[in-house]
């Protein structure tokens, strides 16, 4: 039997985050469904659950300033909702927008899908794209770390025991960036992806962002593709050879397995897409 | 420590629930709620759905004591006596409902939608009710039940 504990202050969520059998329930949609796992096989419990989802530091949403900071806390209905994310991050409100049920998205949060670190995290990609930086928080004091690095391996971080996710800092530029994400699953609405991907683009091309997710053990920037685009001239073209590029990469990382058949040519049509789609909004925007 | 909530308008406390546990169990196996189902268990059916503060949450994945000092609603709430709510309504004269298994679901989830979008389009309430499966009957009486039942909550007559 685990206790469950609703810490009122940071302070007191730190604490009894240090002690070993403790885990954090930032939602619950995937911690939930572990805690069945664990009784239906008779696997042993967390000492103690402790609900971070009240902390008034994970609610914090900043987008207003010159750096844009995410709590942890935030759902991604708050997130698919909100107008200034909708605005100023519409590749984190899209991501958000195709995050399970409604019911799901009421409930799950920015801060604990980046801790499961699923490989079909929505949410991941969409960061990653905009540069996010976590900021974590232990009684030793604050730590920031990239996404790219805090993730290692499908649902393994470098989170170590004591340590929680405060939120996230945004590179402050991302308002003026085209930005796209796209999914594809194996229904329209409730689907886990099997493939998404997110795009950031500036007008110059000169820090292009493309993030193809569900495809590898970490989200991943597809550096290539990126310099492909870097300086080149926009376009319907130029899209379908980062399309064609990008699927390339899958291929070159994950070989040729028994979905490529269909993953190959997807890759490529929603990278083309998503890029085209990234670049439209800018044109819309000037 | 007692688990203390408000249940459809009343305060229940509960002695020694386990944090492991889920809202639904409680509603069902300590409070005797059983509106809400559990389908699948992990948290894709929606028939386990129930208002947390009026927002509609997977009872399965949510746990017991994320309740705390919260409004819980169920379907077991929304009749005012003999005289059902006006969802309910909707639901009951398009025929939307066949096993009934995924009707509680279904209606609450309907709720927050309309609560938030009083006159919601066909693609919003497909949109909203993507997360409560129907393995009887299929969703177009479902998307006219929950027209309805809106058109009912802001008062308005029968649809022509």
């Amino acid at each position: 039997m685990s206790r469950f504990l609703t810490p009122a202050t940071l302070d007191e969520a730190l604490n009894a985050l240090s002690h070993p059998g403790a885990k954090v329930l930032a939602g619950g949609t995937d911690l939930m469904l572990a805690l069945r796992q664990a009784r239906l096989s008779g696997t042993e419990l967390p000492e103690l659950i402790l609900d971070v989802t009240r902390l008034p530091e994970l609610g914090r949403l900043e987008l207003d300033g010159p750096a844009y900071y995410l709590g942890a806390g935030l759902t991604f209905r708050c997130l698919e909702e909100d107008p200034r994310v909708a605005r100023r991050i519409p590749v984190l409100a899209q991501a958000a927008a195709t995050v399970g049920s409604m019911q799901v998205r009421q409930t799950a949060t920015i801060g604990g899908n980046v801790a499961n670190a699923s490989p079909a995290a929505d949410g991941l990609s969409a960061l990653v794209a905009l540069d996010a930086v976590a900021e974590i928080a232990s009684l030793g004091g604050m730590r920031h770390c990239p996404l790219g690095e805090l993730i290692t391996a499908p649902n393994k971080t470098t989170l170590a025991q004591g340590e929680l996710i405060l939120g996230y800092a945004l590179d402050p530029p991302a308002e003026t960036r085209g930005q796209a994400f796209l999914k594809v699953g194996r229904r329209q609405e409730v689907a886990v992806s099997r493939l998404n991907l997110a795009a950031c683009l500036d007008r110059e091309l000169s820090d292009p962002r493309v993030v193809l997710g569900s495809c590898f053990p970490t989200p991943r920037r597809l550096r290539d593709v990126e310099e492909l685009i870097q300086g080149a001239t926009p376009g319907p073209e130029l899209w379908r050879a980062a399309g064609e590029k990008a699927a390339g990469h899958f291929t070159d990382v994950c070989g040729w397995r028994a979905s490529a058949t269909y993953k190959v040519p997807a890759i490529a049509r929603i990278t083309a897409r998503a890029l085209s789609r990234a670049w439209a909004q800018l044109e819309a925007r000037s | 420590m007692p688990l203390e909530f408000t249940l459809n308008g009343q305060k229940v406390s509960l002695e020694d629930v386990p944090g492991e546990a889920t809202l639904l169990e409680v509603l069902r196996q300590r409070l005797g709620m059983l509106g809400a189902k559990e389908g699948c268990g992990v948290g894709e059916c929606g028939a386990c759905t129930v208002l947390l503060d009026g927002k509609a949450v997977n009872g399965c994945l949510t746990a017991a004591w994320q309740a705390a000092g919260r409004q819980i609603a169920t379907v077991e709430g929304l009749a005012q006596g003999d005289e059902l709510h006006p969802m309910q309504r909707g639901f009951v004269e398009t025929g939307a409902v066949q096993c009934g298994f995924c009707t509680p679901g279904m209606i609450l989830t309907s709720l927050d939608l309309v609560e938030q979008e009083p006159v919601p389009g066909d693609q919003q309430i497909r949109r909203a009710l993507a997360g409560n499966l129907c393995r009887c009957t299929g969703y177009h009486d479902v998307v006219r039940a929950v027209r309805r039942g809106a058109k009912y909550m802001r008062g308005e007559g029968e649809e022509q």
